[in-house]
């Protein structure tokens, strides 16, 4: 009975304890790949090697937040006839958000710590650092949200409209080296062209990808499952809060 | 018990016979009222966390609107806009000929190329580690001054004053010491140039 209670309360189960192994494992191989296989860049010396934590991050970021507008869309579109009101939907939404802001600030400090040494400045107001902190903020509110007192259903549709105007400044995040004049240089990846990266360096950023998907695939799991969790406590709090006062009342009567 | 919550007759919450009073201490709110006290402490700080939230985005678009949609003129652009800038502060981006930069006179005067077109510049702060990169691009804050000087492309009649230097290195990684020039230096810079490729120490 015990541990029956005790496997409801917890957030693992063997596929996430296999995939927290293989995330703490991947980190291990990038560990190696990233500071010792990997060679130094021919411009920036070792300080490449924060190429292997800065890129993964935005990417995953950016894939939560597709993510995010993914299960807002389908929350605004479907929410109401699904039997749980769309709660499965706004919690893949919520957690998604979660991770991708937790990425986007490792971005962001990644970046500026990067900045430093190769720009000479933490920090510089160009298109790209502008919408990158602006999507920083923007989903920051979007969590804030999240947490606004009301109805269950009513917050949570609040939220997936934010998130999908949010979802706007994606591109234009992405696209900021190409539309406007930036100190951040231009995407080294682009579709149907060969990388800007030779073999080695390449490798290692790959390795670096996965190794930080999976990390981000891992927390991403348990922070639906705590959502879920904390879901339950909210609702049970206030039932026996409810139930607490009507006894009192009783009492008193 | 004859409490009636607010101490009463009994003039407080003490039972007759001295034990504690279980009264009720307000009558029993409904579900909704319940949930109106859980929640109003919550809503105040999010409300704080929104208004602070507002304020920083506020600040970033203003940030944008100032810095970001021109954040610097190429050479060619600076030298068409000279008589307009006049001594305005801008920022000007280029790539550093190699082979004219000289820093002993405590300053570090170089040239400036981008689109054919060639800057010279005197620079009057450290600049950062990267600098040395062979054809490295380069964005400088600072302003047109007068004053005459021979440069690769022949001579002009101003000298780009700057006081800070940012390094914008390319999108190319590469593990190839030997490859560098190439990567920092595109295939077509020089197409249209009068100014050659030898002109600049360059092989070819």
């Amino acid at each position: 009975m015990q541990q029956a209670e005790r496997k409801d309360s917890m957030t693992g189960s063997l596929a996430t304890t296999t995939l927290g192994w293989a995330s703490g494992a991947s980190l291990i191989v990038v560990l190696v790949t990233g500071l010792i296989t990997s060679p130094k860049d021919a411009n920036q010396g070792e300080a490449v090697r924060l190429l292997y934590v800065h890129v993964p991050m935005i990417w995953i970021a950016y894939g939560s937040f597709i993510i995010t507008a993914v299960y807002s869309g389908l929350f605004v579109a479907k929410a109401a006839s699904r039997p749980d009101l769309g709660r499965h939907l706004d919690r893949v939404a919520g957690s998604a958000a979660e991770i991708g802001v937790v990425f986007t600030g490792l971005t962001l400090v990644s970046g500026a710590l990067w900045g430093r040494i190769t720009w000479g400045v933490y920090w510089q107001w160009d298109a790209r650092l502008t919408t990158t902190v602006l999507m920083f903020v923007t989903y920051l509110g979007y969590l804030a949200l999240r947490k606004l007192p009301a109805d269950p259903y009513v917050r949570s549709r609040r939220a997936a409209i934010v998130a999908l105007i949010a979802t706007v400044n994606l591109p234009i995040v992405h696209y900021s080296v190409d539309w406007w004049r930036t100190l951040h240089q231009g995407a080294s990846i682009t579709v149907g062209n060969k990388p800007e990266y030779t073999n080695d360096i390449l490798i290692a950023l790959l390795f670096a990808v996965v190794a930080f998907t999976l990390v981000a695939l891992w927390l991403g799991i348990h922070r639906y499952r705590v959502i879920r969790l904390e879901e339950i406590r909210e609702e049970e709090g206030i039932e026996m809060a409810i139930a607490a006062r009507r006894a009192e009342a009783e009492v008193g009567s | 018990m004859t409490s009636n919550g607010d101490g009463g007759e009994l003039g407080g919450r003490q039972d007759l016979d001295g034990g504690p009073d279980l009264t009720p201490r307000t009558e029993a709110p409904h579900a909704d009222d319940i949930r109106r006290q859980l929640r109003a402490g919550q809503r105040k700080w999010v409300a704080s966390i929104v208004a602070v939230l507002i304020v920083v985005v506020g600040f970033i678009v203003v940030q944008f609107l100032r810095d970001a949609t021109l954040f610097f003129r190429n050479v060619d652009e600076a030298i068409d806009q000279r008589d307009d800038l006049g001594d305005r502060r801008f920022r000007i981006q280029g790539r550093v000929i190699p082979t004219s930069v000289d820093s002993s006179s405590g300053v570090v005067t170089f040239e400036l190329m981008h689109n054919c077109e060639v800057a010279g510049v005197r620079h009057l702060t450290d600049p950062p580690e990267l600098f040395d990169n062979p054809w490295t691009p380069v964005v400088l804050e600072g302003r047109w001054e007068p004053g005459a000087i021979d440069l690769v492309s022949g001579e002009d009649t101003h000298v780009f004053v700057s006081d800070r230097m940012l390094i914008k290195h390319t999108n190319e990684y590469t593990s190839d010491f030997e490859a560098r020039v190439e990567a920092n230096l595109p295939a077509d810079f020089f197409d249209g140039c009068d100014i050659t490729r030898a002109d600049v120490g360059l092989a070819g």
